[in-house]
């Protein structure tokens, strides 16, 4: 066994409730975004431009709710350990992450053939995260920029005419879509790279048995099998 | 009169400002209302088509058509006191253009009231619907200009290319021509989107160096060229409407004000709202009943032409409520998609209408760099796949590698703290250094005490470590003083 426990501390349970959100929001609005670029479904275009609309302000809740509430859930500092602290701490960039950027570029570029030790995440991952803070903010804001109650807004109208009118706008949301796809495609991929343990655990809760990592000396201190054979 | 009442109110005066104005004009003399209308039987024009073309200048000055009869005041005064030689003079300046604005208002089969009222209303220079030519008209043009006060409608783009010698009229720069003609001028009416973001001169690749008015009269007076620039009102659409033309002709020449304009000097009753609001087919547009294939079953049945590439959700017009060639029909209610001919931007010469909306049957514009012009979803699918195909590779490597099955084992230490032992993040890194300098035992273990965050087991724990340390240093309190001391030094040295 050379990865850490999954232990339910990593992800409490209204994360994992958050995360299923994003992931239904976020396939809805993809997919409904798609047929108000282009009505490649006939007969849906209501439908869709009402359910683009609504999933668009869940996931802006969702994600209010996800950052303002860290500071009330606690959750594990890293995998394989039970201890727990105030979830900000957690995925804002913690003493773990330090100085592995590097060995973690070069671990994927497998120019390094040890697995980094890390944080909660790994530096690269951590950094995606956070990114998509922003970049769901904008993609946010562009939107409604296009929707028009909203369009005429100072804030909306000054971005509109800084860019080049309404079609420049759709443009960037459009593309801001499609860096957000490819943010998916690179998560998907790097959480069942090692395996699919991860995915029982966001989606199911279920934990997974594996080393034992201390956040107090920041190195892994032994393994735990949960009292089971785990692969 | 009317104009002797007032100079121009700012932009954003009120509407109600301008309803009072409506109003004044009720009371004034019946006397020029029959003049006029002899005038315009004279011409073939009804009483009852007069008003009710000066209901719909009411409804296109954003007026209830309950303002007819204002309008119809109004006009009767301006025509008649045009013929006592007392009204404002229009020059009609026509640049870099396919005179498709002229004829917007002149190709008529029967009289158009339109085109009457304009030919009533002093129209002293223009040079396709002036009955008179060469030397005389240019003299005229200049005593226009030299007596000042009046109005210059432009249309056509203006061209800067090879010096403004790309466009010459009567021999004379076009650029010249404009700066003398609007230094004295009350205001400039932009007619057609050319002369209101350059239009298809301008597209791409613009070798003439095409520019719209208001973009070129700024860069004239920020380069000192100009002393001032007039009021500027833009009426873009290729053509321009004439209905429009002749509401906010009557607005600056009769009513004597400027209309309410928008941030782009386009009057904000005009092109306030987008096309799509309005549309006749956007019932079609929300039911998803869409046109994909002109010819085919859809388009019959008048269904929405969105996936045609329509532009009107993002165009705003009111060309569902005027419509076009007097009101008879529009471009999406004959069945054409929005080309989006309303969109200019005249305050900017980086972009015009046409390279913002074309293809014109596609949802989006092309991108256009270093002359490869590709759609934005060529390049989103183009990245994402690529991104794809990178993945796909690595996913090989990293089973070849064998970090799918079991994974790789995790590093032992920190390759960062393996090089510096002293500052390392890991305290068991820190610990093999310590064992070799007691500073750092000292330092390490002062550091741990700070930490907040683990649970009472590992506090308690911590807690007799420290305390161990503690006993340590009061047996021996001069040596651990000197090691304090040394700290920062040792730190800094690393």
């Amino acid at each position: 066994m050379a990865h850490l426990a999954h232990y339910r501390e990593a992800h409490p349970l209204p994360y994992v409730i958050t995360h299923w959100i994003n992931l239904l929001s976020m396939i809805v609005l993809a997919f409904t975004g798609f047929v108000i670029h282009f009505p490649f479904l006939p007969g849906i275009m209501g439908l869709c431009r009402g359910a683009h609309l609504f999933f668009a302000c869940l996931v802006l809740v969702n994600m209010a709710f996800r950052i303002f509430s860290s500071p009330f859930i606690k959750s594990a500092p890293n995998m394989g350990t039970r201890e727990k602290r105030q979830d900000m701490f957690v995925f804002l960039p913690q003493k773990d992450n330090r100085h592995q950027f590097g060995a973690w570029i070069k671990y994927y570029l497998f120019l390094k053939k040890d697995h980094p030790l890390s944080g909660k995440y790994g530096v690269p991952q951590k950094l995606a995260y956070l990114a998509v803070i922003p970049l769901t903010l904008f993609i946010a804001f562009t939107g409604f920029c296009l929707w028009v109650p909203t369009s005429d807004w100072l804030l909306m109208q000054f971005f509109t005419d800084l860019v080049g009118g309404v079609m420049a706008v759709r443009i960037i949301h459009y593309w801001t879509m499609w860096i957000m796809i490819i943010f998916v495609m690179l998560h998907v991929y790097l959480s069942i790279a090692n395996g699919l343990a991860p995915l029982k655990m966001i989606f199911l809760w279920k934990e997974h048995g594996g080393l034992v990592y201390d956040p107090k000396t920041k190195n892994i201190i032994g393994e735990d099998d949960l009292g089971e054979e785990h692969a | 009169m009317v104009s002797k009442r007032s100079s121009f109110c700012s932009g954003s005066a009120t509407r109600a400002a301008a309803c009072r104005s409506q109003v004044d004009l009720v009371t004034s003399q019946p006397v020029n209302t029959a003049k006029l209308e002899r005038m315009l039987s004279d011409r073939g024009i009804s009483r009852r088509r007069f008003l009710e073309f000066c209901g719909a200048v009411a409804v296109a000055l954003g007026l209830s058509e309950a303002f007819a009869p204002s309008i119809q005041e109004a006009l009767a005064e301006g025509i008649v006191g045009k013929a006592e030689g007392k009204l404002i003079p229009v020059i009609w300046l026509e640049l870099a253009s396919c005179t498709g604005c002229t004829e917007s208002f002149a190709q008529v089969d029967t009289p158009d009231i339109a085109t009457v009222v304009l030919e009533l209303i002093s129209l002293t220079y223009s040079e396709t619907l002036s009955a008179g030519a060469g030397f005389s008209l240019e003299e005229a043009k200049e005593e226009t200009i030299a007596n000042g006060g009046h109005i210059v409608v432009i249309e056509g783009a203006l061209m800067e290319g090879w010096d403004g010698n790309a466009l010459r009229i009567a021999n004379e720069k076009g650029t010249e021509i404009v700066k003398h003609a609007v230094s004295t001028a009350k205001a400039v009416i932009c007619a057609g989107s050319c002369s209101v973001d350059g239009g298809w001169q301008a597209a791409k690749p613009n070798p003439g160096g095409a520019i719209g008015i208001q973009n070129y009269l700024q860069k004239a007076f920020d380069a000192g060229e100009i002393s001032s620039i007039p009021p500027i009102i833009n009426v873009p659409t290729c053509p321009a409407n004439p209905e429009h033309l002749v509401a906010v002709l009557i607005e600056v020449l009769l009513l004597d004000r400027l209309p309410v304009l928008d941030r782009f000097n386009k009057p904000a009753q005009i092109f306030g709202q987008f096309i799509h609001e309005n549309c006749p087919r956007r019932g079609h547009f929300e039911n998803g009943e869409f046109v994909y294939q002109f010819g085919s079953e859809e388009e019959a049945l008048g269904y929405c032409l969105y996936p045609m590439g329509c532009k009107g959700p993002q165009t705003k017009n009111d060309c569902p409520i005027v419509r076009w060639n007097r009101r008879v029909s529009w471009c999406v209610e004959a069945g054409a998609p929005c080309i989006g001919c309303a969109v200019s931007d005249p305050t900017t010469n980086k972009r015009n209408w046409v390279d913002l909306n074309s293809p014109f049957l596609k949802r989006f514009h092309s991108i256009n760099i270093m002359n490869y012009v590709f759609q934005p979803a060529t390049l989103a699918v183009a990245a994402a796949g690529l991104v794809v195909a990178a993945l796909a590779v690595h996913g090989f490597g990293w089973k070849i590698s064998g970090r799918f099955a079991g994974g790789a084992p995790i590093e032992k230490e920190r390759a960062w703290d393996i090089r510096h032992p002293n500052k390392a993040v890991s305290t068991t890194m820190r610990k093999v250094a310590a064992k070799k300098d007691r500073v750092l035992n000292a330092q390490l273990i002062k550091e741990e005490s700070e930490e907040k965050y683990f649970d009472s087991v590992s506090k308690a724990a911590l807690a007799s470590q420290a305390e161990g340390h503690l006993a340590r240093q009061q047996a021996n309190p001069e040596k651990a003083s000197d090691t304090n001391d040394n700290t920062d030094q040792t730190q800094g040295g690393e």
